[in-house]
């Protein structure tokens, strides 16, 4: 690309337009956290459910959600390398990271309030509530409409809470971080392997 | 009567350069140039004016003991990038 050569007023817009093209095309997100959250919230429902049915364990059960902390160390360790890697930091992935940094928040000490004030089931309500909120978001500012759709999933599993006040209501996680994570997490990573090998 | 278009934007690889910064919030010179296919010399130049005019701030720093520079562009280049646009837009009226 030449720096001294005069061009014409279309040809200027056509580069401006070909530049901003180049710099959004690069898809950023490969879905690795989705896949990641979604299949430790999946095996820590499919556990807990199960201890809780077929053994004697009670309230003990639900400490198979530890796992989550696991997920959140590699989490941490994951967003600090690629962080270092980015050779571009762009608004989009600021303003995600923002709406899952709140969500994290939210999530938190909604867990604590209602550990202490409210019913587990009601808890397990809010978590399908709370689901739904950064998914469809994070769908709304990528258009990227299988999030949009999981995070309707969620929200209408989080009504269906509602009828569903046995222990089953751990089970309506699965069908929700089917939608909302799983799902997507996979048809986000064929994109960006599509994305950065086109 | 039509505007002058900026001559420190009127040329294609500097607006190639702010064409990129302009939609993301900083870059690093080695995406910028695999972007733009230039050469790494031609470039710093390039980039060294756009920085001599404010339109961008040059951020050089060491990662992982090798030298970084990252780009950005700055409130006076968003506003010059602007100008330079509704200049264009007013050429192409006619």
């Amino acid at each position: 690309m030449s720096q001294t050569e005069k061009f014409s007023a279309v040809e200027s817009l056509a580069l401006i337009e070909s530049m901003i093209n180049k710099a959004q095309n690069k898809y950023s997100e490969n879905g690795t956290l989705y896949l990641l959250w979604g299949w430790v919230v999946f095996l820590c429902a499919v556990l807990h459910y199960g201890l809780l049915t077929f053994t004697e364990l009670g309230k003990s059960a639900s400490l198979v959600w530890l796992l989550t902390l696991l997920a959140m160390a590699y989490q941490l360790y994951y967003i600090i390398t690629q962080q270092k890697k980015a050779k571009v930091k762009n608004y989009t992935d600021e303003i995600i990271g923002y709406v899952w940094m709140v969500f994290g928040i939210c999530m938190g000490l909604v867990t604590l309030i209602i550990s202490q004030l409210g019913t587990w089931q009601l808890l397990y309500a809010f978590i399908l509530l709370f689901y739904g909120m950064p998914t469809f978001l994070t769908g709304a500012i990528m258009r990227f409409n299988p999030l949009k759709i999981g995070g309707l999933l969620c929200w209408t599993l989080s009504v269906c809470s509602v009828f569903v006040q046995g222990r089953e209501i751990i089970l309506l996680l699965i069908p929700a971080v089917l939608g909302a994570w799983i799902i997507p997490g996979y048809l986000l990573r064929a994109k960006f392997k599509n994305s950065n090998n086109g | 009567m039509f505007k002058e278009l900026d001559p420190i934007l009127h040329s294609q690889l500097r607006l190639a350069v702010m064409s990129l910064l302009i939609s993301v919030k900083e870059a690093e010179f080695t995406f910028i140039k695999e972007k733009t296919n230039a050469t790494a010399g031609n470039l710093s130049v390039q980039v060294q004016k756009l920085k001599d005019a404010g339109y961008i701030e040059v951020i050089k720093q060491f990662k992982d003991n090798y030298p970084q520079t990252t780009c950005k562009v700055t409130p006076e280049g968003v506003k010059a990038f602007e100008a330079y646009v509704q200049a264009l837009q007013q050429y192409l009226k006619v």
